[in-house]
């Protein structure tokens, strides 16, 4: 199941706002979306006129963390991600090409899984069980299994990111 | 339904009744539609009307050296199932013109605040008590941008509070219309509509002697489902704090220093 919470993480890598508001909490909410409903839109709401033209350029999340997923969650996730990609190809071409970064992301983070360890860089929108906190060079990690994790913002939604401490 | 969907932006000028029977054909479509309005059957062109109505509220705002607002956002997900959620979100803006800028979500589960005082940019979550501080450009104008391209923190009240809000919202609309008077939050406003390139976007405008936005709804037209964002403002006032300490942010005791990723970090990268 944990495989599926990539595209809620993906999810949560939403739009945020700054000026009026919005989306910082957008993320927030949409991690309390049960795992099994994957999100459709690459990338999801545009809050701003601008913000709509500009999509393109905007990231698509997210990897799964180590202790993912056997390998029948991990084909349900492809699944709903292929849903979701059937629906999107009435749409643009940029929705497409994000639908293929995603793709990607699974990929290669399903690669990781296979290995143990994530590629450095590999974004969460939550860190998988049993972590412990450390202080590295005054930078706080978690270690998770393998990995190593820090915190920071994407857009204004805290994540961790897979960092060398 | 077509025929009527299509007559609406062409009805020009339109008197008063035939305006409310527009909006009301509108609304009917609203409701009753499935599938999405051919493209074709929009009349293109910009209505003079709706284009003064909005560059009256875009110089208005321009022109306040000082305002504040509160806003209540709504943004619509879609799930794989076709299932719409909405999510809720309430924020206080302060701003003072060129470079000052403050946004703070309030009365919520979680609280995030956005710190702007045309040196830096800062991303405070005082739930968790992570910030990141960045340096920004100097003006409210460019910071928008700035937050937009560089950090992915995007503005959609940016579209309405530069000082050229108008061009960056006409830039890309190919057609827009006065759908006619509406009462937004007890206020007598006009309500434009503009179709841009894969977006509709509505703005509901004070009527009175202060023009100020009251509604702005944004459609993104090719995702499935349609998702909206809508944003609603009132309390404006031209008398907020604008004391330093509203836009420098300080860290407090035991808040931890983060960075924001770049822009573009998709998935796995090294």
């Amino acid at each position: 199941m944990i495989t599926l919470r990539n595209v809620a993480a993906y999810a949560a890598s939403f739009v945020i706002l700054f000026c009026a508001e919005v989306a910082p909490d957008a993320p927030l909410g949409l991690r309390l979306v049960p795992e099994a409903k994957a999100v459709v839109g690459a990338p999801l709401t545009p809050v701003s006129v601008a913000g709509v033209a500009r999509r393109t350029t905007r990231r698509v999340v997210v990897a799964e963390s180590a202790e993912a997923s056997s390998e029948a969650s991990a084909q349900a996730a492809a699944a709903q991600q292929q849903a979701a990609t059937a629906q999107q190809q009435s749409a643009t071409a940029a929705q497409q090409s994000a639908t293929a970064a995603q793709q990607s992301a699974t990929a290669q983070q399903q690669a990781a899984a296979a290995s143990g360890a994530l590629p450095l860089g590999t974004v969460v929108a939550t860190l998988p069980a049993g972590c412990s906190k450390m202080t590295s060079g005054g930078v706080e990690y978690y270690k998770c299994g393998p990995d190593y994790y820090r915190t920071a913002f994407q857009g204004s939604n805290l994540v961790y990111v897979t960092a060398t401490p | 339904m077509k025929a009527l969907h299509g007559m609406v932006p062409t009805l020009r000028p339109l008197d008063a009744a035939r305006r409310l029977a527009a909006a009301a054909a509108v609304a009917a479509l609203a409701l009753a539609s499935t599938a999405p309005a051919p493209a074709h059957a929009q009349a293109s062109g910009v209505d003079p009307d709706a284009a003064r109505i909005l560059k009256r509220m875009t110089d208005y705002l321009a022109s306040l050296p000082q305002f504040g607002a509160d806003t209540s956002n709504v943004v619509e997900v879609v799930l794989v199932s076709g299932q719409k959620l909405q999510f809720d979100s309430a924020s206080r803006l302060t701003l003072q013109r060129p470079n000052k800028l403050r946004t703070e979500r309030v009365g919520d589960v979680a609280s995030q605040s956005l710190f702007y005082d045309g040196h830096t940019l800062t991303l405070f979550d005082p739930n968790d008590g992570f910030y990141a501080t960045v340096p920004a450009p100097g003006t409210i104008d460019a910071a928008v941008d700035f937050a937009r391209d560089s950090l992915d923190v995007v503005a959609p009240a940016g579209d309405l509070i530069t000082t050229d809000a108008y061009q960056r919202l006409m830039a890309d609309s190919t057609s827009g219309f006065l759908v006619g008077k509406s009462v937004v939050d007890g206020v007598r406003c006009d309500h434009l509509a503009f179709r841009g390139i894969g977006v509709d976007w509505q703005v509901w405008i004070d009527d009175g002697d202060k023009p100020f936005p009251r509604k702005f709804v944004v459609t993104t037209l090719d995702v499935a489902g349609m998702p909206q964002f809508e944003i609603r403002m009132s309390n404006w006032t031209l008398t907020p704090d604008v004391s330093p300490k509203q836009f420098e942010f300080s860290p407090p005791p035991g808040a931890t220093r983060i960075d924001f990723l770049p822009v573009g970090n998709a998935g796995a990268q090294p």
